[in-house]
């Protein structure tokens, strides 16, 4: 017989065994979100998964109302960090829920994101060369119907997980 | 304008306040600032601040030390040159279509004629950072705010796109995005139904470049008619210029101390 002891330590094992599957899942074979650049997160990734908003909410406000720009719980950090390219040297837009770091999540956890309406979803060399490409191509930058906002705003929603 | 000139200097010699004393009061501060400007004389406001500008550390927040401004030497700028608006653009991520009147326009170029002597100037506008600006005074949400170092943002995460501070705006200086928005750059976000307007490159003046993207290319291109700097340090190329040669603020009627001067306009 397992006493309650042994229960809860039965228990704890298999908490950290499912943590472990979910934080080995962005490296996993499984997984197409490209790998991000540094080491280590700026803070203990477990916590970030759940507390991330806490951060960059406190810091917006520090950096609109008071010029407050420190890098390491800026939106932009994290943009710089997580969204690196592919295979193809390309980067995913927030539209990928497949590819794109944070769209990854939110597509799974039912959460839309409205921070890329009007933040950049890419680092800024990425959404230099768009630019670049689009002015080549005679289209406006602002118009690109292939990922248009308003369809990212429709594909990162829920409703790319329902139609799974 | 001599009638206002005059006007000024009468009201001026009834004031018994006119002295070389710092002058701590608002309303007689505003009342000696709307004068100078109306006269059309130099003025470099809180001059008796010697703080000198430099790069502020990137964990503190920006104080009232500084005031940053900018001088257009309208002598200098020429028709047909369109370099500060371009750069602006590349500078923010602004693409507006050709011929459109609703695409954000954070700076133009505008060109205006005395009738009686056919003498026309050209230079730019952009949003002129009041120190009292009526964009935030309207604004129900507080979304429009006034940095501790002058400069007059849009809290864009707060905006509820009313556009009550663009029919404030006596300089026509902001704009409202209608449209969603895509390839934004990470230093400037933007987007629909918001309004937006000159941050004098805050991004710029955070990370400690001290300059904005339109003075850079305006000397770039060789005709140096804007000068970008410390109001409130007397050493600072912008005060120096406005004490040798004035300087003035459009409608400075209106009293609103503007952080934009004009020179030779």
């Amino acid at each position: 017989m397992i006493g309650v002891k042994g229960i809860n330590i039965l228990r704890s094992v298999l908490i950290g065994l499912l943590l472990a599957v979910i934080s080995s899942a962005t490296i996993a074979d499984g997984s197409k979100v490209p790998p991000p650049k540094g080491a280590q997160c700026v803070e203990d990734p477990v916590w970030m998964r759940t507390h991330h908003f806490e951060t960059v909410l406190h810091q917006r406000d520090e950096t609109v109302l008071h010029g407050i720009r420190t890098e390491k719980h800026s939106l932009k950090n994290c943009i710089d960090c997580h969204i690196t390219p592919n295979k193809n040297g390309e980067y995913a837009r927030y539209s990928n829920s497949e590819e794109h770091f944070c769209a990854s999540c939110h597509t799974f956890a039912a959460v839309s994101v409205d921070c890329f309406q009007c933040h950049a979803d890419r680092p800024e060399s990425a959404v230099r060369e768009a630019i670049k490409q689009h002015k080549a191509n005679g289209a406006n930058p602002h118009e690109d119907l292939k990922t248009s906002a308003s369809e990212l705003i429709l594909k990162s929603s829920l409703l790319s997980a329902q139609s799974k | 304008m001599n009638n206002v000139v005059t006007k000024a200097y009468k009201l001026l010699r009834k004031s018994k306040q006119v002295t070389d004393e710092p002058q701590t009061d608002q309303s007689k501060r505003s009342f000696v600032g709307g004068l100078v400007g109306a006269s059309g004389l130099a003025v470099a406001p809180g001059v008796m601040l010697y703080e000198t500008a430099s790069a502020k550390p990137a964990d503190e927040a920006v104080t009232n030390k500084i005031r940053w401004g900018m001088l257009v030497n309208v002598n200098q700028c020429t028709e047909d040159c369109n370099a500060c608006v371009t750069a602006c653009n590349d500078e923010h991520g602004l693409y507006p279509e050709e011929g459109s009147s609703t695409d954000s326009q954070w700076i133009r170029k505008l060109t205006v004629k005395d009738p009686s002597t056919e003498n026309t100037k050209s230079f730019p506008v952009m949003c002129q950072h009041c120190e009292d600006p009526p964009c935030v005074d309207v604004c129900p949400t507080g979304a429009s705010f006034k940095r501790e170092d002058g400069i007059v943002l849009v809290n864009m995460h707060t905006c509820i796109g009313c556009r009550y501070c663009i029919i404030a705006c006596p300089y026509k200086a902001r704009s409202f995005v209608h449209e969603v928005l895509d390839n934004q750059l990470p230093s400037t976000p933007r987007g629909k139904g918001c309004v937006d307007s000159c941050n004098m490159c805050v991004n710029k003046i955070d990370a400690g470049e001290n300059t904005t993207a339109c003075a850079q290319a305006c000397e770039k291109d060789g005709h140096q008619a804007i000068v970008f700097g410390d109001l409130n340090d007397s050493q600072s190329e912008i005060s120096k210029r406005l004490k040798d040669f004035g300087g003035t603020q459009i409608r400075a009627d209106l009293g609103l101390n503007t952080g934009v001067r004009y020179q030779g306009l």
